[in-house]
């Protein structure tokens, strides 16, 4: 059985009556247990949408999302969540944001705090535990977003753009790290991008998205050694291939 | 869902000297002020209008010591107390509802926004009518000046959350409580300080306008009777007190401010 499978999804917004917007309509997929699995397109694919439905934040219009079988409804500690602005708590220090993730879980005082130090010493936040997210660098940040969100031991983590506010110098490197923490919890990861270098470097599988409606117009398995050489021929054969992809759903839209 | 940056700078090392300069500048601005006044006050030659400067001062600094009038002032602290403080539990109250609930928004908003409109003074008459000559109208009048500013204030607060700090509590497990508690109170924090501000500083403005009129005591009640017996200096000298107490006041407030939310501040501490 699949890790996550989106059955049949469709997003319908109306803001005013007898106006609707499609979203989504009707979009299918599995991602398997361990996969790291990229939701690539343009911005209003509808891939964000498709996301915060995987957290629960929002709920389909027709279909389910199933985690292990069971239809997901709301958000849950079973599926950790990195916002695109990290939403760490300003008011809370980094081990406080950290700590939250377990906050809620029905597990002893030593256990918590032994899993929340284990936490910030893989997120390289230990000297920075009593800072306020203010005081933190964005690649810090980053971490400890996803430390916070990883604490929890979550099924699935899911990740909004996590690095789409970073400048390109600064990216490359927050990449290196997400994929060191990512691949040391050897969790199963969903993440939202837009960057076609970024998916290839991530992920174990790229779904691509079309102009609307959720329509999918790649499923491209990405067959490399990690960590991976953005480098290499075959890291630029993948790149030029979901770049072919997403120009083509864009032309059959110019041609309209 | 975007970025806000709602950082606050405040001025670090470099910007230190600065600061000094800014200083003097300000104590030179101060200077040249009362320079000016001590000869407007010999050209004009009517203390009743403008008073003999040296005269003020002396006013000025023997009030600090003159057992009346410090009790008077401290009456009237008394009172701006109690009504701010009345204030605050009524204005957060309502104003974290409001923040917090769009029904209870739009069912109170109306109500709050037509009822402010209201001037102040408005309330005289009838804060008499209620409570009759003493402490009860001016404490009223307090409280009606300091409630507003905190609900509105308190209601941005609230609203100035970003909602993702919502879904991630939410995410990571925390029920209703728990959000109200960690996320709400927090997060509404800063914009409650600011109305805390804003409320203590129209309360005292308030107080003594309501002095003037429902009591025979206090801070304003002094003003009153030192324009009766024609004492400009001392009724100079009563209002350039007042300015102090209510700047000190607003720093106090200020530094509370800083030490409660010292996670808006890059450099930590207060």
């Amino acid at each position: 059985m699949a890790r996550l499978s989106i059955e049949h999804v469709s997003k319908v917004f109306s803001d005013r009556p007898g106006e609707v917007q499609v979203v989504l309509n009707d979009v299918s997929f599995d991602i398997e247990d361990g996969e790291f699995v990229c939701l690539l397109g343009p911005s209003g694919c509808g891939k964000t949408t498709l996301l915060t439905m995987m957290g629960g934040f929002q709920e389909p219009t027709e279909g389910q999302i199933c985690l292990d079988g069971e239809p997901i409804s709301g958000p849950s500690p079973e599926r950790g969540y990195v916002f695109q602005n990290y939403a760490l708590f300003p008011w809370m220090t980094v081990e406080k944001n950290v700590a939250y993730g377990l906050k809620f879980q029905d597990l002893p005082e030593a256990e918590k705090k032994a899993r929340v130090d284990a936490a910030i010493e893989m997120a390289h936040l230990t000297e920075h535990r009593k800072k306020f997210p203010i005081q933190l660098s964005g690649g810090m940040q980053q971490r400890c977003a996803v430390a916070r969100a990883l604490v929890g031991r979550p099924k699935v983590l899911l990740l909004d753009e996590p690095l789409g506010a970073v400048d390109f110098q600064m990216r490359e490197l927050m990449q290196n790290e997400l994929e060191r923490m990512v691949q040391e919890a050897g969790i199963t990861v969903v993440m939202v991008t837009h960057d076609v270098s970024e998916s290839v470097f991530f992920s174990d599988r790229v779904i691509v998205f079309g102009r609307k409606e959720g329509e999918i117009v790649g499923n491209v398995t990405i067959d490399l050694p990690r960590t991976r050489d953005r480098s290499s021929e075959e890291y630029e054969h993948y790149v030029s291939h979901l770049t072919n992809l997403l120009r083509d759903a864009f032309k059959g839209a110019s041609i309209k | 869902m975007e970025n806000r940056d709602r950082t606050i700078r405040v001025p670090v090392n470099g910007d230190k000297k600065k600061a000094r300069k800014m200083f003097l500048m300000n104590v030179a601005v101060m200077g040249g002020l009362c320079v000016a006044w001590f000869f407007a006050a010999r050209a004009i030659g009517k203390p009743l209008v403008l008073p003999d400067f040296i005269e003020t001062m002396k006013e000025f600094l023997t009030a600090w010591t003159n057992k009346r009038t410090m009790r008077n002032m401290g009456l009237t602290l008394k009172r701006v107390l109690t009504g701010s403080f009345y204030g605050l539990v009524i204005g957060s109250v309502l104003g974290l509802i409001m923040g917090y609930s769009e029904k209870a928004m739009s069912l109170l908003s109306p109500f709050i926004n037509s009822l402010r409109q209201i001037p102040i003074m408005a309330w005289v008459p009838l804060s008499i009518i209620w409570f009759g000559l003493g402490e009860g109208p001016t404490i009223f009048m307090i409280f009606m000046a300091a409630v507003f500013p905190l609900i509105i204030n308190t209601i941005a607060g609230v609203t100035d959350i970003d909602r993702n700090y919502f879904n991630a509590a939410r995410s990571m497990g925390a029920d209703t409580v728990s959000i109200f508690r960690d996320i709400v109170l927090p997060g509404a924090m800063p914009g409650f300080l600011t109305g805390l501000r804003l409320a203590v500083g129209s309360g005292w403005m308030s107080v003594i306008c309501a002095e003037f009129i429902a009591t025979s005591s206090g801070f304003g009640y002094l003003m009153i009777e030192a324009q009766e017996r024609m004492q400009t200096a001392k009724l100079y000298a009563l209002m350039i007190m007042s300015a102090v107490v209510g700047y000190g006041m607003d720093q106090l407030i200020r530094f509370i401010e800083r030490r409660v939310t010292s996670w808006r501040f890059k450099d930590g501490k207060a």
